[in-house]
């Protein structure tokens, strides 16, 4: 009688486990249908955001595909900026994202050289980073960004201000 | 990865755009419905001379198209939803794979790309489209803008005294009509089509009272924007901001008068629903009887929707307080509704935008906080009379027998000021600096006098950052030295700081660190390793367009906070300039002294205003006696032990 009913317990446990681990896991990173897409206003602090919209993982996504996915669709959003009737610091004209990578809690974002094309000042590159880093790190498990490039590792943009060659977290800002 | 659909045969498609050739070659007839893949050379060429962008790479989900005027275009493999920037659409059939190349619904790209495909004789013309244009403002001024296909600078084809006539050659539009402006001293608004298919021309016409002036038209992003005003030598109606300040209801839409975009011809998308304008499987839906309750707490809006249907809102942010809602698949039983309302709200205007959307759009007296709540029978949209700070500007649902909302609570809330108020260095760090540093000189003072050498930092008009920091550094030198300081600069004439130290060289160790990162830790290193107190770097600030204006001084670490705050707190008020205030920032060389250190941007100039004042040796004296006052005021409020004086 005692060892019916412990292996009862146990399938019920087991059961209960499993059930768990389905829930979590069919969850992905990404459960949600939408994504904050922030954006640094014209008083060069304080931020806007706005929701875009995001598929949510498909089947035969894995897990670290959608990761992927969600931040190239951050990343892009973020630095094409909000619509153009919205007051916003935005990225110089032309700046686009090459590519993303993602190893742990960091994500690469290759930008084109067009950011390079700064007004001079720390105004506009403190804008613009802040709101790409808001933005690609409000994607679940994202901690920091890491911004190249052309693909390169740059310590400063040229005659800039920020520091970039180490990843940039919201603590940055 | 995702979907891999049935491979097809390639076929191609030669259209005329831009009076050329353009063939695609990677084009699909799949169940009939045209594709083009995304490594076409046609489509590359096609999307780069409209200024966009194409982002994606093999395995990737999303085809994500950046347009030249800041617009995202969001395809997803194996998903008929797509976005337009904030509008979210369906497509023909969904993105597919075949091989390692992604085919992408070619009628659906053209028509968000704002590309129109005409027939001529035999041939295809892909027409570039103007698809929207707006007039907003006031009694005072009015802004007309317009967008389209690529960056839009018309020409002024005729300007007499009460007409003005722009012409974009090349474009072909929906938008023909006439429409009352009566704002800013435009009295009307026509717009005309003329030449042909191939050399289609959208003529604007704005009949204008006596005396109305204009700026010089601008792109913004791509969109074209004029501005015009009342009568007088006025300064510009528009300070050169990224968006049109005019605190004002849209007073003229040009809305489309025919079906935007002819769908190509096709039978049967791969997925082998019938390709139409509205999604396959549904009926459309009826929207009428809109009305407005007003109470106490404000006004709920009403829209009464039979059938099932999508719906997108959009809100501009304060000054320009609209709001509008769009059904899709819906047609309007009633007539237009255009009416005036008493406040929360200004007014309520109703109408079929186009076949399959309909639009009830209000203008708000303010920021005021506005709710959507979708449900089976329609939507009612309640708006409030508190005024927020800031929210989401756009969201999405649907109303009928399956309800559902992205943003079903409040729409607007004002921000949470632990996360949006950056402006806090003072909470952040709120009991003080945490300073472990001790100063090996504590007179000593370093003043790093921004850029220079081979790095003039900005410039307008031959006035260089490199030299105007060079003279207010030099300026703070000479007060701080006459109240008992020491000081150092870290350059005294207009040289690349990292020529003029051998420590620079050796503290940088990393291959790949640029020589800007150099001449940045070179002049760390001078404050570092003289122990210096603190560090003060200065500044000229500069933007993209002139808008910006401001002082701030930036800091990077908790013990720069008290000495920013310091600096800061009359500098603003001193010089006469905005008060932009501290603002943390990873700045390379803030961060990487040892010591406090802010970095001050003393003017924008970028900014006419600004501009001028920095041009006035008056004004350096200023900013130099302000900013030395800021240190004295630091220096009293936190010594240094006694040990090390």
């Amino acid at each position: 009688m005692k060892s019916s009913r412990a292996l009862l317990l146990l399938l019920l446990f087991v059961a209960v486990a499993f059930g768990a681990w389905k829930f979590f896991s069919s969850r992905g990173p990404g459960a949600a249908d939408h994504l904050t897409v922030y954006y640094t206003k014209l008083d060069g602090t304080t931020l806007g955001r706005w929701p875009v919209s995001l598929r949510t993982q498909q089947s035969g996504e894995s897990d670290i595909e959608h990761l992927h996915n969600m931040v190239l669709y951050a990343a892009v959003q973020a630095v094409a900026g909000p619509p153009s009737d919205v007051s916003a610091i935005r990225f110089p004209p032309g700046t686009h994202v090459l590519g993303v990578n993602v190893h742990g809690s960091t994500a690469t974002v290759d930008l084109s050289k067009d950011v390079t094309s700064q007004g001079g000042g720390s105004f506009g590159e403190t804008g613009e980073f802040k709101g790409l880093v808001y933005t690609v790190t409000g994607v679940p498990t994202i901690q920091a960004v890491q911004v190249t490039i052309e693909g390169s590792t740059v310590a400063t943009l040229p005659g800039g201000h920020l520091e970039l060659d180490t990843p940039l977290r919201r603590s940055d800002f | 990865m995702l979907l891999a659909a049935a491979s097809a045969r390639a076929s191609t498609a030669t259209y005329l755009f831009d009076g050329r050739p353009l063939a695609l070659t990677h084009v699909s007839h799949a169940a009939g419905a045209a594709a083009v893949g995304i490594n076409d050379p046609g489509l590359r060429s096609l999307v780069r001379s409209l200024g966009a962008v194409i982002t994606w790479h093999p395995g990737e989900r999303y085809v994500l198209i950046t347009t030249g005027a800041a617009q995202v275009i969001s395809f997803s493999v194996g998903d008929r939803g797509y976005d337009v920037g904030p509008l979210s659409a369906t497509a023909e059939f969904a993105p597919y794979l075949v091989g390692s190349e992604v085919y992408l619904p070619l009628a659906d790209l053209l028509r968000s790309l704002s590309l129109a495909p005409r027939s001529d004789g035999n041939a295809t013309v892909l027409q570039r489209e103007i698809t929207s244009i707006d007039v907003r403002g006031s009694a005072q001024q009015a802004i007309l803008v317009a967008r389209g296909a690529g960056s839009l600078s018309p020409r002024v084809a005729s300007e007499s005294g009460d007409t003005i006539v722009y012409a974009f050659d090349g474009f072909g539009s929906t938008l023909e009509g006439s429409r009352p402006v009566d704002a800013g001293g435009v009295r009307s608004m026509q717009v005309r089509v003329t030449g042909s298919v191939r050399n289609p021309r959208t003529l604007v016409t704005l009949t204008l009272q006596p005396g109305t002036r204009h700026d010089p038209p601008r792109s913004n992003d791509g969109d074209f924007e004029v501005a015009f005003g009342g009568g007088g030598s006025a300064p510009p109606l528009l300070a050169g901001g990224a968006s049109a300040p005019v605190a004002a209801a849209p007073v003229a839409t040009m809305t489309p008068v025919a079906e935007p975009t002819p769908p190509f011809a096709s039978a049967s998308p791969p997925d082998g629903t019938n390709a139409s304008a509205a999604p396959a499987g549904t009926t459309i839906a009826t929207v009428g009887g809109v009305s407005v309750q007003n109470g106490s707490d404000g006004a709920t809006v009403t829209i009464p929707v039979v059938g099932n249907a999508q719906f997108a809102w959009h809100r501009l942010r304060a000054p320009d307080n609209r709001f509008w809602i769009d059904v899709q698949n819906a047609h309007l039983a009633d007539g237009p509704l255009d009416q005036p309302e008493p406040d929360p709200l200004i007014s309520v205007r109703v109408r079929q935008i186009d076949p399959q959307t309909v639009r009830v759009a209000l203008s708000v007296a303010g920021s005021k906080n506005i709710s959507v709540s979708p449900s089976a029978t329609g939507i009612a949209i309640s708006v409030g009379t508190q005024e927020v700070a800031d929210g989401p500007h756009f969201g999405s649902g649907s109303v009928g027998t399956l309800v559902s909302s992205n943003e079903p609570q409040a729409l607007v809330t004002p921000v949470p000021p632990d996360e949006y108020g950056q402006n806090d260095a003072g909470a952040t760090w709120k009991f003080g600096p945490h300073s472990t540093y001790v100063p090996t000189r504590p007179k000593l003072i370093v003043i790093d006098p921004g850029h220079g050498g081979g790095d003039v930092g900005t410039t307008r008009n031959g006035v260089t950052e490199a030299s105007l920091t060079l003279d207010m550094a030099k300026r703070l030198q000479a007060i701080l030295v006459a109240r008992g300081w020491q000081v150092q600069l870290t350059r005294e004439t207009d040289v690349d700081v990292k020529r003029t130290t051998q420590s620079a060289q050796e503290a940088i160790s990393d291959g790949y660190r640029s020589t800007d990162a150099q001449d940045l830790q070179a002049r760390d290193d001078i404050a570092n390793n003289a122990g210096a107190r603190l560090f003060v770097s200065i500044h000229v600030n500069s933007f993209i367009n002139s808008g910006p204006s401001g002082t701030t001084t930036y800091f990077s670490k908790p013990d720069d906070v008290p000495l920013a705050q310091a600096v800061q707190h009359d500098l603003a008020a001193t010089l006469g300039t905005k008060d932009d205030g501290t603002i943390k920032s990873k700045l390379y060389v803030t961060l990487h002294a040892n010591m406090p250190a802010v970095l001050v941007e003393t003017a924008f100039l970028s900014n006419p205003d600004d501009y001028a004042k920095l041009n006035s040796a008056d004004w350096r004296q200023r900013v130099a006696e302000s900013i030395a006052d800021g240190i004295d005021q630091y220096a009293k409020q936190y010594p240094v032990p006694s040990a090390n004086q």
